[in-house]
């Protein structure tokens, strides 16, 4: 048994390494993001709206389900995310029309419904607080060199405490972390119970099992 | 046999029962469970249900006597503005109806009066013939050319011969089970309907 | 579990006779689970095959479940499974079910060949069980590089890209081979559509064949056992081998004690880390497929990296394909590369145990290799651990035709 458990661990080994640790200029830092933080969600879903949605989209992600999820109103969330304008059957989609983001910044805006999937949460985190000016004087990022995405936090970072401003950012990458997968929490809060359940059913079938053995001799 | 011939004691055997039964009930709920997923998957999914989410109809142009069709979960609703005429041959011909109280029919409870509305002047109802799914024809006037003789204004089925008044509801001696079915719907104000939701404080909005 | 074991002779029902008059239900129970007399001395390794045939009827479950919701175009591949993910009621279980599954499948199946190995269970007169299962897992390799193409993330598309052009170092009809697979001048819709199609019907169906006659062969032969004894060989007077006992219920209820330990694990995966790492799921394949922007590092998933680090270790393409392709070929050969006549690795001699480690651990740290970006050091044990690999196999037979093995013992330990 103790060879069963040593070979079981050894198979669960590589899930506790990350394959995509790779290269990025500098050291990401640690969000500390918390999805069940609702408030914090909800402030990142308003920052989200007021500062990147300009450009931005969530395309996978409905406004009724924010408002489920993020304990809204269907009236609030409509409020408080897209100002009245959208019905909440709509996905979050950008302010900005087709074709506009290659006239202006020269390429095509990402949409941001898995980008904390692709990236991870420490990448948009320090992204967002990797802005600095260069030689010249132009904003660029110290994460991803030479980025077309303007500094849209500037006001707040510039008006903020390093403090509020860190939160500010905490708080977008847990509601970019949310819409990466809606359903995470639900997945966390099933798993213990399905592992709970199956371990009765283990020690059940573990005396079944030795009950039926008894017959056989050794 | 050289192992098994040990036959265990009774006691072993009842230990032996109680053990297996145990375990198969206790598997056949994680099996119940496990269909679970596989059983709601099949219900509409959000974007189906976004898609058949609610719809405002604007009936300020709606003339006397006219009808508008509106799209609601891929189904026709019909929106028939009804005359004072209409209501008053609504009232007097309940005798030729096979369901005239509507307690066999599909509605809301708020429309299970006389003129199966909300507001006797709008009839709002789902436009497919619940004999077999048909699309009515609009005959609104008493007497339509077309129509068979005696016709007080209604609804015809070409499929099967159905006939429907302008309530919705089903004549005698027609294929057709029940009256047509009437939808959610409540008015946002006077002149906008939505269709597919009931009234926020289950009253008459 | 419940059933319950049909004497031949007496106590059937009338519904039972009727049916076994008209089709052979009792005597195709009996011979394959009530009187299949299995080893009494089966140990952790003999899990993995009924674990193997669970995963298998998980993946075609929720695959059947999957495809009700997927779409196999270029534009909205990737958007079904998100759609799958977000909108389908339950449906991030069932995608994460057969994701995890994919991997767990293998896992299962390599821990499954391990215990041949151990055990010589491909030696006489089981060489065509073996034969069946590496065809079993060909299959599977196919059906699992199809499998990835699908949710058309960038990972999905420059994998299929990478091993597709594998076959276009063939000399002469190379290219155009691999203009044939893809069926277009890149990955697109139509080879998404073509591999769909596989993956959905034509491998699973051979994959269905194959684990039948995997079964039939190994239930006309009769079960290995970690000492290598043909239990076959000392019966009692009805017929019956010594350590034999009946696979049900003493093996069904051990089988299924293990399957839910396994379920145990699996769930511990699908909820707490259905990404598996980035193993099991790529972070890049959260970016929809982009024919015109490579990812800076293509990895095969997991399962296929020790074969890919062999491939990459080559220098020449053409022979590193040739290379890759007879690795996995090459084990089809065990049955008569091993000539010790000596099955389990209980009572056979140092060489072997010595050669059986060594393909282990270059099996694990190429695959360890083959998820690493190449640096010049990491070619350079690639290409030992490749020799070595190879190694096993070319001086197996000459080792284990006069191995020193200790004596077998007559009945089962």
């Amino acid at each position: 048994m103790k060879k069963v458990l040593w070979i079981m661990s050894l198979l669960l080994l590589p899930l506790t390494m990350n394959i995509q640790a790779a290269g990025y200029s500098i050291e990401l830092e640690s969000a500390n993001n918390d999805l069940r933080d609702q408030a914090s969600l909800q402030r990142g879903a308003v920052l989200f709206s007021n500062y990147c949605m300009a450009c931005h989209s969530l395309k996978y992600m409905r406004y009724n389900r924010v408002a489920r999820d993020l304990g809204w109103s269907d009236d609030a969330v409509v409020t408080e995310m897209a100002h009245g304008l959208s019905t909440v059957t709509e996905n979050v989609m950008t302010r900005m029309e087709d074709g506009v983001a290659l006239e202006v910044l020269g390429t095509k805006v990402p949409d941001l419904s898995l980008m904390a999937r692709l990236k991870g949460d420490d990448y948009i985190y320090t992204f967002l607080r990797s802005y600095h000016q260069n030689e010249q004087g132009e904003w660029d990022n110290k994460v991803l060199k030479g980025t077309a995405m303007p500094h849209v936090l500037e006001g707040i970072e510039r008006h903020a405490t390093p403090d509020e401003y860190a939160q500010a950012a905490r708080d977008i990458t847990n509601f970019l972390a949310y819409a990466g997968e809606p359903s995470k929490l639900e997945r966390l809060d099933l798993g213990w119970k399905v592992i709970a359940f199956l371990l009765v059913l283990l020690v059940l079938l573990y005396l079944l099992k030795k009950e039926y053995w008894r017959d056989i001799k050794h | 046999m050289s192992t098994e011939d040990q036959k265990s004691t009774c006691e072993n055997l009842t230990r032996r029962k109680v053990l297996t039964g145990a375990t198969g009930v206790v598997g056949a709920v994680g099996g119940a469970f496990m269909l679970v997923p596989f059983i709601s998957s099949w219900q509409p999914s959000e974007k189906a249900k976004a898609a058949g989410a609610p719809v405002n109809v604007d009936v300020s142009q709606l003339q006397s006597g006219q009808m508008v069709t509106v799209s609601w979960r891929g189904k026709p609703v019909w929106v028939v503005r009804r005359t004072p005429e209409m209501l008053k041959i609504l009232s007097e011909n309940v005798t030729e109806l096979r369901d005239p109280d509507s307690s066999e029919s599909i509605q809301p409870e708020y429309t299970k009066n006389s003129f199966r509305s909300v507001n006797d002047e709008y009839l709002v109802v789902v436009g497919i013939c619940t004999h077999l799914g048909c699309a009515p024809l609009y005959r609104p006037a008493v007497g339509s050319p077309d129509m068979m003789e005696g016709w007080m204004g209604g609804f015809f089925c070409p499929c099967h011969g159905s006939r429907f008044d302008l309530a919705g509801r089903v004549a005698k001696s027609v294929p057709a089970p029940t009256n047509l079915e009437i939808p959610p719907y409540h008015f946002l104000s006077n002149n906008v309907i939505r269709v597919g939701e009931d009234p926020a404080e289950g009253g008459i909005a | 579990m419940s059933h319950q074991t049909n004497e031949s002779s007496a106590g059937k029902s009338s519904l039972l006779a009727w049916f076994d008059e008209r089709y052979p239900v009792s005597s195709t129970w009996n011979k394959h689970v009530g009187e299949y007399y299995a080893p009494k001395n089966f140990n952790f390794w003999y899990f993995f095959g009924s674990l193997a045939l669970i995963v298998l009827v998980n993946q075609i479950v929720t695959g059947i479940w999957l495809t009700m919701s997927y779409q196999p175009t270029g534009a909205d591949a990737f958007n079904s499974v998100e759609y799958i993910m977000r909108d389908v009621e339950w449906g991030w279980l069932l995608r994460y079910l057969h994701s995890t599954g994919a991997s767990a499948f293998f896992i299962v199946i390599y821990l499954h060949m391990m215990r041949g190995f151990l055990y010589g269970s491909y030696k006489k007169p089981r060489e065509l069980v073996w034969v069946i299962g590496m065809l079993l897992f060909l299959v599977l390799m196919g059906e699992a590089f199809m499998g990835y193409l699908l949710p058309w993330g960038q990972m999905s598309f420059w994998g299929a890209q990478v091993i597709i052009s594998l076959f276009g170092a063939i000399p002469i009809i190379g290219p155009d081979l691999a203009l044939w697979i893809r069926g277009d001048f890149v990955i697109s819709e139509v080879t998404l559509n073509r591999f769909f199609a596989l993956h959905v019907i034509a491998l699973p169906l051979l994959l269905v064949i194959l684990v039948f006659m995997h079964l039939v062969a190994l239930h006309h032969v009769g079960s290995n056992n970690p000492d290598g004894v043909e239990i076959k060989k000392l019966k009692d007077s009805k017929g019956i081998p010594l350590d034999g006992i009946r696979f049900h219920p003493y093996y069904s209820v051990k089988d299924a004690m293990g399957a839910v330990f396994f379920f145990i694990l699996f769930a511990l995966v699908l909820f707490y880390a259905p990404e598996g790492g980035g193993f099991f799921i790529e972070a890049p394949n959260f970016e929809p497929a982009n024919p015109l922007k490579t990812p800076e590092h293509i990895v095969p998933v997991w399962y296929f990296t020790p074969f890919y680090a062999i491939l990459r270790a080559i220098p020449d393409k053409f022979l590193g394909v040739v290379a890759m392709g007879i690795a996995v070929v090459i084990i089809f050969a065990m049955p008569w590369l091993d000539r010790c006549k000596v099955k389990s690795i209980r009572y056979r001699g140092n060489s072997y145990k010595v050669l059986l480690s060594i393909l282990v651990i270059s099996f694990i740290v190429l695959g360890f290799l083959g998820t690493q970006p190449s640096t010049p050091l990491y070619t350079k044990l690639a290409q030992i651990f490749t020799a070595l690999y190879f190694m096993f196999f070319l001086v197996l037979p000459f080792t284990s035709a006069n191995e020193k093995t200790k004596p077998v013992p007559e009945r089962v330990t």
